[in-house]
């Protein structure tokens, strides 16, 4: 059961970077649009298909926090100790990401509105990089060792790099679905490109970080190529380049469930190359699990949480694709 | 002290103050967040049941507000969420497979509200009045559940139960009796109570100002009537229930009560002392003091005997600043309360004898302050309770001072320095966003589009 936990773990925080990166893609492309008009028209599509849905996301992460200090309280005072200025950053970007994003459909004057959208695209980059940096320095092995040899670390910052190119990467393969549905057919080709341009680029950053894995923590490069990792790192090596293609070629079926796949993988191939320890070299699974009466409690949070928030789901989104089949 | 000491001092000012402030700041989204969707749906079944359009209007505004509120208090929990770790991990790191187990089940019930609120804003147009309606009904629920689950986080950590502890560390846990603590039985009724009080006055006194400005139309009286009654009605249990919390105390959490009652030496007929501080000596000062009749409210006679402060060591009790602190949070609390209970009357008179509304100006000037004065009663009363737990995070198992990061004191400075700014931000879109919904709502046929979870208009129009 405790396996069972830490995977439960593991799919809140994947779901937090691929529906969470959506989103944060999108603001990168917002804050990448620039004043040209049809970077207005792109800013105005981010600004539609986001409106509904914002900081939605923030329950995965709630979701995440919460499970990891219940069930493996150590990890949670390990990693808060020493990484506390990389989640400091990231929360701070998310704030402002949120405050600024509903500014800007407040805000009067054309300079007020420039500055929200400044803050919003900027914080939609760092909000993903310090997150992914935070698991990044928690990979190097380096929590415990102080919090300037945890965060200061190139394994944090190839986590980093890697997340904001994969969250940019997710943001526009979802931007080109929305601009289907609305029929905006300039937009379709803006964010065609944009998946080709992310997409090389993940591949880049994904490769250069390899070599920084291998360089700064071997064991766990190991374990990507050779064990438990290994599949998902296949999956996303395979599925990432298939979905430019299918992007690149106008064959639009599937290429959103594929960017969640290759994002996805991604997160568990980290996880995965990593098990069973949660601080490489110093802290496993079985050496942090809470005692045996909370995983009861957490495991019956979990299937209620299943069996009544997949129903309700289905229906919410239902009542979003029927809007706009409805639209004269 | 001058700055320059304070920024080299350590984490534990700071952080105090940054918890204080960002609990603060959030307990005041809650009471909508958690009752406005009960209102909401009272005035939309009001709606259906009596074909009443202005009701449904009415309720599907509300709906909007009730939206905004929510997307901020979304931003606002979880600050709080991260606070635990950046500023208490070691509070997290012992006690989190107990007091983690509310927050997990209030993870569950967030994920619910924030789907259920997306469908019912989504369902006005798309689904029957019927279907909407009852989907509607999941969200009072879902949302008392949420509350009842932060708040037995919040009484383990007044009465800690069900946990074995061996050199420091939880080994065991009893589940049932760590999620059900002591006191989350009086503060779970005394919290709630007090959230739908809080909503249903302070959506009111919005109405109960537009009829100080000479709206008097079916609109005005209704959308001010049915927040009214509910919060009225509530009151006088309130004050029940809230005697009932505090002499729970006496049994529960001694020194907090020995605290709020200004109570330094261990006596009999000890007097309740209204207003006023304790000083560091014992002494009371500029307090009304009614003989006997603290020890007549906790016992029923003049001789019961009351613990003070000095029966317990220095070390494990509230000091003088902070009792004083938790005496006034306390009285204020009180008096508020008895404030409100009066207005209760009135309006209830006034209903009882003429069958009407009151129609005094004087009524509606204090209706309108009665949103204010619930807002400032939630507020006196967690100031009242957490200060009263102090020195204590867990009481009698682990002190604040424990608990608290090894972060630099001058980084809990930044930070907080930080979120102030924010925060204030924050609040000025969210009022100006208020303001401009009340402005355009005037308008009585103005649409209720546009709000964060609402569904998009329906069109993408790169110009707009």
């Amino acid at each position: 059961m405790p396996e069972l936990l830490a995977f439960v773990l593991l799919l809140a925080i994947t779901a937090y970077s691929t529906a969470g990166g959506v989103d944060f893609g999108a603001g990168i492309w917002d804050l990448l649009a620039g004043t040209s008009p049809r970077g207005r028209e792109a800013r105005a599509l981010i600004d539609h298909s986001m409106a509904p849905v914002w900081e939605v996301n923030n329950v995965w992460l709630v979701l995440s926090i919460v499970l990891c200090w219940t069930a493996f309280p150590p990890l949670f005072q390990a990693a808060f100790a020493d990484l506390y200025p990389l989640f400091t950053l990231a929360l701070i970007g998310l704030i402002l990401r949120g405050a600024f994003f509903a500014f800007r459909h407040v805000a009067d004057s054309p300079r007020a509105h420039r500055m929200s959208d400044l803050v919003f695209g900027i914080s939609s980059v760092l909000t993903p990089f310090f997150f992914a940096a935070s698991l990044g320095a928690i990979a190097s092995g380096r929590v415990g060792h102080g919090v300037a040899q945890a965060c200061l670390n190139p394994m944090a910052l190839a986590f980093g790099l890697v997340s904001v190119a994969a969250t940019a990467f997710s943001g526009a393969s979802f931007l080109v679905g929305d601009a289907r549905r609305y029929r905006a057919a300039e937009m379709v080709g803006y964010f065609q490109r944009r998946v080709i341009a992310s997409g090389s680029v993940l591949i880049a950053v994904g490769t250069l970080a390899l070599v920084v894995i291998g360089l700064e923590a071997p064991s766990l490069l190991r374990s990507m190529l050779l064990g438990a990792g290994l599949p998902f790192a296949l999956v996303t090596v395979v599925v990432t380049p298939v979905v430019m293609w299918l992007v690149w070629r106008g064959l639009f079926r599937l290429y959103r469930v594929l960017t969640v796949a290759a994002v996805g993988s991604l997160v568990f191939a980290w996880a995965f190359a990593q098990s069973p320890y949660l601080l490489p070299g110093s802290l496993t699974i079985q050496q942090a699990i809470a005692p045996p009466g909370t995983r009861a409690v957490l495991l019956a949070v979990t299937v209620v949480l299943v069996l009544m928030i997949v129903p309700s789901m289905g229906l919410l989104y239902y009542l979003d694709q029927r809007s706009t089949l409805e639209s004269p | 002290m001058n700055a320059a000491l304070w920024l080299a001092g350590d984490a534990l000012l700071p952080s105090r103050i940054q918890m204080a402030f960002t609990l603060a700041t959030h307990v005041l989204l809650v009471p909508l967040g958690v009752a406005f969707p009960a209102l909401t749906l009272v005035m939309e079944g009001i709606g259906l049941f009596r074909k009443d359009p202005v009701a449904l209007k009415i309720a599907r505004r509300w709906s909007v507000v009730m939206a905004v509120q929510f997307a901020v208090g979304a931003v606002t929990g979880t600050i709080l969420s991260f606070e635990f770790g950046i500023l208490w991990p070691r509070l997290m790191g012992r006690f989190g497979p107990a007091l983690g187990l509310g927050f997990a089940i209030e993870g569950l019930a967030f994920f619910l509200e924030a789907i259920f609120i997306g469908i019912y804003l989504y369902g006005w147009r798309r689904l029957s009045p019927r279907t909407h309606f009852l989907l509607g009904l999941t969200l009072p629920p879902v949302g008392v559940l949420g509350a009842a689950s932060v708040l037995s986080a919040n009484a383990f950590m007044n009465t800690p139960g069900g946990i074995t502890l061996q050199a420091g560390r939880v080994v065991d846990v009893n589940p049932a009796a760590a999620l059900f603590p002591a006191a989350l039985g009086y503060e779970f009724w005394h919290f709630i109570i007090a959230i739908y009080m809080t909503a249903g006055f302070a959506v009111a006194s919005v109405y109960a100002v537009a009829w100080l400005r000479g709206r008097r139309d079916h609109y005005q009286r209704l959308a001010f009537a049915v927040p009214f009654t509910i919060a009225a009605a509530l009151t006088p249990v309130q004050l029940v229930i809230g005697d009932l919390s505090a002499r729970a105390l006496v049994e529960d959490q001694p020194a907090k009560f020995a605290a709020i009652e200004v109570t330094w030496t261990t006596r009999d007929h000890n007097p309740e002392v209204i207003g006023g501080f304790i000083d560091n000596a014992g002494q009371v000062h500029l307090g009304i003091a009614l003989p006997s009749l603290d020890s007549l409210l906790v016992g029923y006679s003049p001789n019961a005997v009351v613990r003070g402060l000095s029966g317990f060591a220095a070390n494990t009790r509230p000091t003088a600043v902070e009792a004083s602190i938790a005496h006034l949070a306390f009285d204020a609390m009180v008096g508020l309360g008895s404030a409100g209970a009066l207005l209760a009357a009135w309006y209830f008179l006034t209903l009882l004898r003429r069958r009407r509304l009151p129609e005094s100006t004087w009524f509606y000037r204090l209706a309108a302050l009665a949103g204010v004065g619930c807002y400032l009663a939630v507020e006196v009363g967690w100031v009242t309770t957490e200060v009263g737990r102090q020195p204590w995070i867990v009481y009698g198992l682990m002190r604040v001072s424990d608990a608290v990061t090894n972060a630099p004191g001058a980084y809990v400075w930044t930070m907080l320095a930080t979120l102030v700014v924010v925060y204030a931000l924050i609040a000025y879109f969210f009022v100006t966003l208020l303001m401009r919904l009340g402005a355009r709502w005037r308008d009585e046929d103005a649409p209720e589009e546009g709000a964060p979870y609402g569904p998009r208009p329906q069109r993408f129009a790169p110009d707009a």
